[in-house]
């Protein structure tokens, strides 16, 4: 039979007694849990993996229909006989390899019974509220790896340093209209067609010997890797579903780059081809 | 060669970082996912431009992927962290993000020129970078994911 959870104290021994979540309870956490874990940028089978090991810890069963934006999540008891279902939309919308570290490790601590539940729900509201990286160390790192990538296409210093500016500009620009909640296909757009046309000085001004890879690889900084890979690894395990809207969400917005890549070149009057 | 091998390998780690930061790593990946990546990177250019070999990029990159898939695996117990938080920032540097957008370019330029010449070479243009794109992801992640499931005990247990 279910009972509350746990800081129950035995009058006899005064030693804490382990108890277990009831199916409502376990299902509203695991249905956060999952929904974080989705949003985080979490492939299917680790989702998969992850509630499953939490629910058998505590000797429960769990269903779960994995939706792109939503989780479907039933609990039930070992006998099936109390079952309680929930429906989350996915909570943390930017990629976040850090909590999905930190979930992991937390559906470990729990299936090695190193915590007790109402520390699990306690240590899953610190993790939620995990700060973002220093934006300003982001912005410069992304800008270092976007002129390396000119230099790994065959750019010149020059390029390299013009790509290292358009990034920085593009980036800085991606971060302030996140933060001001724009549309990120809109973002894209003007955060590609701004990189691009800086990008492009170093044909307009005559400055290097390959002004080709410098205004191709400014706007690579934006190229959606992680839903890429995403989508191609739930494809493998056969979450079709969220394969597919991860791989449409990656396309649209690299449709966006290009829609802003173009718009740069038109304007500076350079050819893609 | 050498020289241009090393330089890869050096351009790669650095990418790799930096597209990692994007992605909010823990702080203790870094170093790993620099130096998979250099390794993976590396690796890929080796077997693109030596004689020896001279692999398509679809090949030489599903081989690299297959790499830094296994290293990756093998890193994530040292560095407590899922083995994807190791693997995908590390295949960041290999993304064929100029095949993605050089195929909407092609498209575009396709509906901007009507002629029949002009179309059938944008069209080309869009068919050979899309599926280049395509293929190399797909043989990315496949290489990439095949030592995950190789190791499944190692990759699913690395954050015990």
């Amino acid at each position: 039979m279910d009972t509350t959870i746990s800081d129950i104290v035995s009058a006899k021994t005064m030693l804490p007694v382990k108890t277990q979540p009831t199916c409502r309870q376990l299902c509203l956490f695991l249905s956060e849990y999952a929904a974080w874990l989705l949003g985080c940028g979490a492939t299917c089978i680790r989702l998969e993996k992850n509630v499953n090991r939490i629910a058998e810890a505590f000797d429960k069963h769990v269903d779960m229909c994995i939706m792109p934006r939503h989780i479907h999540l039933t609990v039930s008891s070992h006998d099936r006989h109390i079952s309680f279902t929930a429906i989350s939309s996915i909570r943390c919308k930017a990629i976040s390899f850090d909590i999905n570290t930190r979930l992991s490790r937390l559906s470990w601590e729990i299936a090695d019974e190193k915590i007790d539940f109402t520390q699990v729900q306690h240590r899953f509201e610190v993790i939620t509220k995990t700060p973002p990286a220093n934006k300003w160390l982001v912005l410069f790192l992304a800008s270092a790896a976007n002129a390396s990538f000119c230099r790994l296409f065959g750019g010149d210093l020059l390029a390299m340093g013009i790509v290292f500016v358009a990034t920085l500009a593009g980036f800085y620009l991606k971060q302030i209209l996140t933060e001001n909640k724009v549309d990120v296909r809109i973002v894209f757009i003007i955060c590609a067609f701004v990189s691009s046309v800086l990008g492009a000085t170093d044909g307009l001004f005559g400055l290097g010997t390959t002004p080709g890879v410098a205004i191709g690889t400014s706007v690579l900084y934006l190229v959606p890797g992680i839903p890429f890979l995403n989508s191609f690894s739930d494809m493998l395990d056969r979450h079709y579903v969220c394969a597919f809207s991860r791989f449409m969400d990656a396309m649209i917005l690299t449709a966006c780059l290009s829609i802003g890549l173009c718009g740069g070149m038109f304007m500076m009057n350079v050819d893609m081809f | 060669m050498f020289s241009q091998f090393f330089q890869d390998a050096l351009f790669a780690a650095i990418a790799a970082i930096g597209f990692a930061a994007i992605s909010n790593p823990p702080k203790r990946a870094y170093l790993y996912c620099a130096i998979i990546a250099a390794i993976g990177h590396s690796t890929r250019f080796l077997l693109m431009s030596t004689p020896a070999f001279h692999l398509h990029i679809v090949l030489a990159t599903t081989i690299a992927s297959f790499i830094i898939g296994i290293l990756a695996v093998l890193f994530s117990p040292l560095a407590k962290t899922p083995a994807e938080t190791c693997l995908f920032p590390s295949l960041l540097p290999m993304i064929p993000g100029m095949y993605a957008y050089r195929a909407f370019g092609g498209l575009a330029m396709c509906i901007y020129n009507g002629g029949e010449n002009d179309f059938s070479h944008y069209f080309y243009l869009f068919a050979n970078n899309g599926l280049t794109c395509l293929f190399i992801l797909l043989g990315m992640t496949i290489g990439a994911t095949i030592p995950i499931f190789i190791f499944k005990k190692i990759s699913f247990q690395a954050t015990r």
